[in-house]
């Protein structure tokens, strides 16, 4: 298993500098950064919000691209469409995670900033609705026929990578045609330069610790590919000896 | 460093607290699931079959 | 055959039997109406709000009409070993999909004409806007939802729990066409707001599905 020699150290090394990253940035946002001057304390959860969402549209890519390249090998090399396979559901894990955070720290913030949990802005609207198409993906995934689930599961990942952006699109011209109040309308733009290290550095955490979580996820899948394959190996095996 | 404001009760400071609390516990709780299912994947007898879809 | 001639031949075989037994549009006839029924109470608007919401609500009613329709789409063919002999044939797959999925529109069309006047009534609608759109907006609604909806049940042939699975996985990746066909049709209704960029993008939704669907309906018959 050379392939956990390399993972091991490395994987220890990346968690090491990701925890720091975390626990620097959490310090910068939580406890250095100024007071935001309309909002108070509470703005900091934006420190959270912010890396979190932008990185929930990051990782449904990963799992697209995946699926294209398990559709191509497919057939011209299993092996490497099982990788490929796993590298999938780990994004789409990933992106379920990542956007749950978005979606739950959006509402607590929203209710102090505006004094209601939702409202169907632009952003927030596109938000859950990526949400439900990743945990579609995974509800596929559970429901299907084994030996089908792969190849259903990256011929949906293809449909909701084409819906990603007409998503974002319509939802965005329906909140232009019908306005209505908008969650957290500049957190982006108007940042003060002193806020910039605490977004920065919580931006670079969260990313590492993405790549951790997927590597994480890769593994976990490809270890449960492995056990499958040994028990079908096994399974082989014990027919022929009945054979003989 | 200021950690006085996080003492008050003020609901800035709870929401504020849920908010981050709940990033750990959801990030931890992941990748503590997906290290829990690794080992459990790893200890697993060779005999063990495996049907769950996953 | 050219690839038309092979799906005239399967949309001419669903509609022929279809035509025979006519279940799959009697249950939508009557589930859709009941749908409408049910908002009417829960809702019981009056005639300005009604133009509001009745295109929401008739599209909704249509989407769950289409879910059952949709869900014994091809179970004639799994019943049949339709599928497997597709394998066999030189026929083009996506020849199969496309036949069905126009023999599906055809369906949810013929209870749509019937549904929209009924609607009309229960709601007291007149049209406000350019009413001739809605000729372009029903159409291009219902082949967003069909054609999806077939691929879909495609999709869930072999799965257990197939009828759950379809909504589970039609429903989020329709919502923006869902959106358009709602917005476009109160548009039209109310004539308060332009349909123009609703029905742009449910032009340009059917074109990116449909390209999608007839790409990949052979990697979903070759599953395995």
């Amino acid at each position: 298993m050379q392939r956990s020699r390399i993972f091991g150290p490395v994987g220890a090394v990346w968690f090491l500098l990701t925890l720091a990253a975390i626990v620097y940035a959490t310090r910068l946002g939580l406890l250095l950064a100024p007071t935001e001057a309309t909002m108070g304390n509470v703005a900091r959860i934006l420190y959270y919000h912010v890396p979190h969402s932008m990185l929930s549209l990051v990782f449904p890519y990963i799992n697209f691209a995946a699926s294209l390249f398990y559709l191509y090998w497919r057939r011209r090399d299993p092996l490497k469409a099982l990788t490929a396979d796993a590298v999938a559901i780990a994004g789409a894990e990933v992106t379920v995670v990542y956007g749950s955070i978005c979606l739950l720290t959006g509402m607590l913030w929203g209710r102090v900033a505006w004094g209601i949990w939702w409202t169907w802005d632009a952003r927030l609207t596109s938000m859950l609705l990526l949400w439900l198409l990743y945990v579609s993906y995974m509800m596929l995934r559970k429901l299907s026929a084994t030996g089908q689930t792969h190849t259903l599961a990256a011929v949906l990942s293809v449909f909701a990578a084409i819906d990603v952006p007409i998503v974002y699109m319509s939802i965005r011209w329906w909140r232009t045609q019908h306005p209505a109040p908008v969650f957290g309308g500049g957190d982006e733009s108007g940042l003060d330069a002193s806020m910039w290290p605490a977004f920065a550095w919580n931006i670079v955490a969260w990313a590492l610790w993405g790549v951790l979580l997927l590597g994480m996820r890769y593994a976990l899948e490809r270890r449960r590919q492995e056990r499958e394959q040994e028990a079908a190996l096994q399974a082989i095996e014990a027919s022929l000896e009945m054979a003989q | 460093m200021n950690f006085s404001w996080m003492f008050g009760s003020s609901m800035e400071a709870r929401h504020l607290l849920y908010a981050y609390v709940a990033v750990w516990a959801i990030q931890g709780g992941y990748a503590g699931w997906v290290l829990y299912q690794w080992l459990r994947a790893g200890r697993q007898s060779r005999t063990v079959s495996h049907t769950d879809n996953h | 055959m050219s690839y038309l001639g092979h799906v005239m031949v399967h949309l001419r075989k669903d509609l022929r039997l279809e035509w025979r037994s006519r279940d799959a549009i009697n249950g939508m006839l009557f589930f859709a109406l009941l749908v409408v029924v049910v908002f009417s109470l829960a809702f019981d608007p009056t005639a300005a709000m009604s133009r509001q919401i009745a295109g929401g609500i008739l599209w909704v009613a249509l989407l769950f009409a289409s879910i059952i329709a949709l869900n014994q789409a091809w179970t004639r063919e799994q019943r049949n070993r339709v599928l497997e002999t597709q394998r066999m044939a030189p026929a083009p797959p996506s020849a199969l999909f496309l036949g069905k999925a126009i023999a599906n529109l055809i369906f949810v069309a013929i209870v749509e004409a019937i549904l929209a006047p009924l609607f009309a009534v229960f709601y007291n609608l007149h049209i406000i806007g350019q009413g001739w759109l809605l000729v372009a907006v029903m159409p291009l609604g219902t082949w967003a939802l069909v054609c999806n909806g077939t691929f879909f049940a495609a999709l869930g042939l072999r799965t257990r729990n197939r009828e759950l699975l379809l909504p589970l996985i039609l429903f989020p990746i329709s919502i923006p066409a869902l959106l358009g066909m709602m917005q476009a049709t109160t548009a039209i209704l109310s004539g308060e707001f332009d349909p123009g960029p609703w029905i742009r993008l449910l032009i340009g939704y059917n074109v990116a599905f449909t390209a999608a669907c007839l790409l990949l309906f052979e990697t979903v018959l070759n599953a395995e």
